[in-house]
């Protein structure tokens, strides 16, 4: 399986974690997304008309959107599967259009509304905080459950990245812990801005 | 100022620090592997790292940028790259008062006067950011100067206010034992809701 890949982007991002904790490899094909903009070459293009990125080739299978490559990545791994999932892919896509948005008008000068996709991001991470928060009363730490399915994996990046768009996260107790689950997954990987754990995640 | 909430007990696990702030103090609270909860600055002596972004090992917090291990009085016990020196007692971390009391986390900038506020028969629900100053939340409840108030509701809500900035501030809600914390988190939501479009 072929990751046409971004460092810096949440969406790959995403597609590499999820992988990794199923322990499933990919070759990752470095994209320049910035500054060259490589994912609109005419190679790229000719494999991802819609010219995005992250791409994911499997022999003839080609996926462009990253929610399909979560329930393909996943497809003989129900464990990691819940009839809930669909809404927070959805929930995800729009993470990444306020918060993900406000990142890249950060980081790389995209053109935005800066504080529109701020505010909207901000809405956003308080209904994920009031829906784990709820979890815990009901003692599951995940947003489907008691383990982490890919609603997770696809709602983690954006979130946990928000800092890189001016959107603090300090004071949001059930987004952090839910965070540190996620960090202290069997396989986790890290990209620039999400570090691993190092405090231990069972101290003695 | 006296004690002002900074967390709740549920939200800070063994061997966690997290960030957190009075005004414009910057805080480390973090928790030790035996328990223990302390209210530090958030910046390491050495290199003014903030040392919420580093890790507790044991009974001691660690900078994440070189290491610098410092004991629970906050003084520097060891250096990664000066492992033979026992380094000199005014390499220390500012320290604050700090207290755990009904599941709340309290700290004091100066010396506390008494003990945390009393909490009566509530227990915690959970922490919230709102877009108002804690000034402003307090007024609004015609209780100016306070930060904890005892607004009642069906959930016999009481609101421990931590001033952030100007704009901000965070709300610890306690409520009813018994009550259903859920109606209650919602019933906050629309508190928030309120205090934040009541601003001029």
């Amino acid at each position: 399986m072929i990751l046409y890949d971004y460092v810096l982007s949440a969406s790959c991002y995403k597609i590499r974690l999820m992988a990794a904790v199923l322990g499933k490899p990919l070759s990752l094909r470095a994209v320049n997304f910035h500054p060259a903009r490589e994912h609109k070459s005419a190679e790229m293009l000719a494999l991802n008309p819609k010219g995005t990125l992250p791409v994911l080739q499997d022999d003839d299978l080609v996926l462009t959107d990253s929610a399909d490559m979560l329930r393909y990545l996943t497809a003989d791994r129900r464990e990691w599967r819940s009839p809930q999932d669909d809404q927070w892919l959805a929930f995800a896509s729009g993470l990444n259009d306020s918060l993900g948005l406000a990142r890249l008008h950060d980081i790389l000068g995209y053109e935005a509304d800066i504080d529109a996709a701020r505010a909207s991001g901000v809405t956003a991470l308080r209904e994920l905080e009031a829906h784990l928060t709820d979890q815990r009363f009901d003692g599951v730490g995940f947003l489907t459950g008691a383990t982490p399915t890919i609603a997770d994996i696809a709602c983690f990046p954006n979130t946990a990245l928000a800092p890189d768009g001016g959107v603090v996260l300090d004071a949001y107790p059930s987004l952090r812990l839910w965070m540190r689950a996620i960090r202290s997954l069997p396989g986790f990987i890290e990209m620039p801005g999400i570090h691993r754990l190092h405090e231990l995640a069972h101290p003695a | 100022m006296n004690w002002i909430a900074v967390g709740l007990k549920q939200d800070l696990p063994l061997g966690v620090v997290i960030p957190s702030r009075i005004e414009d103090t910057e805080l480390a609270i973090w928790r030790s592997a035996s328990g223990e909860v302390r209210a530090w600055s958030d910046r390491c002596p050495h290199r003014g790292m903030r040392l919420s972004h580093g890790f507790v090992r044991g009974n001691a917090l660690s900078c994440i940028y070189h290491g610098w291990q410092y004991s629970e009085n906050g003084s520097c016990a060891y250096i990664p790259a000066h492992p033979k020196l026992t380094p000199p007692d005014t390499i220390c971390v500012p320290t604050y008062d700090c207290a755990e009391t009904d599941g709340v986390i309290w700290a004091a900038l100066q010396k506390p006067l008494g003990a945390p506020p009393a909490v009566s028969s509530r227990r915690p629900v959970r922490s919230m950011p709102v877009a108002r100053s804690a000034r402003a939340i307090a007024a609004y409840f015609n209780a100016p100067q306070s930060t904890f108030l005892e607004i009642g509701s069906d959930f016999d809500v009481a609101l421990a206010l931590q001033p952030c900035t100007a704009a901000h501030c965070v709300v610890h809600a306690l409520a009813a034992r018994g009550a259903d914390r859920k109606a209650v988190s919602r019933w906050l939501e629309a508190l928030r809701s309120d205090l934040e479009e009541s601003a001029p």
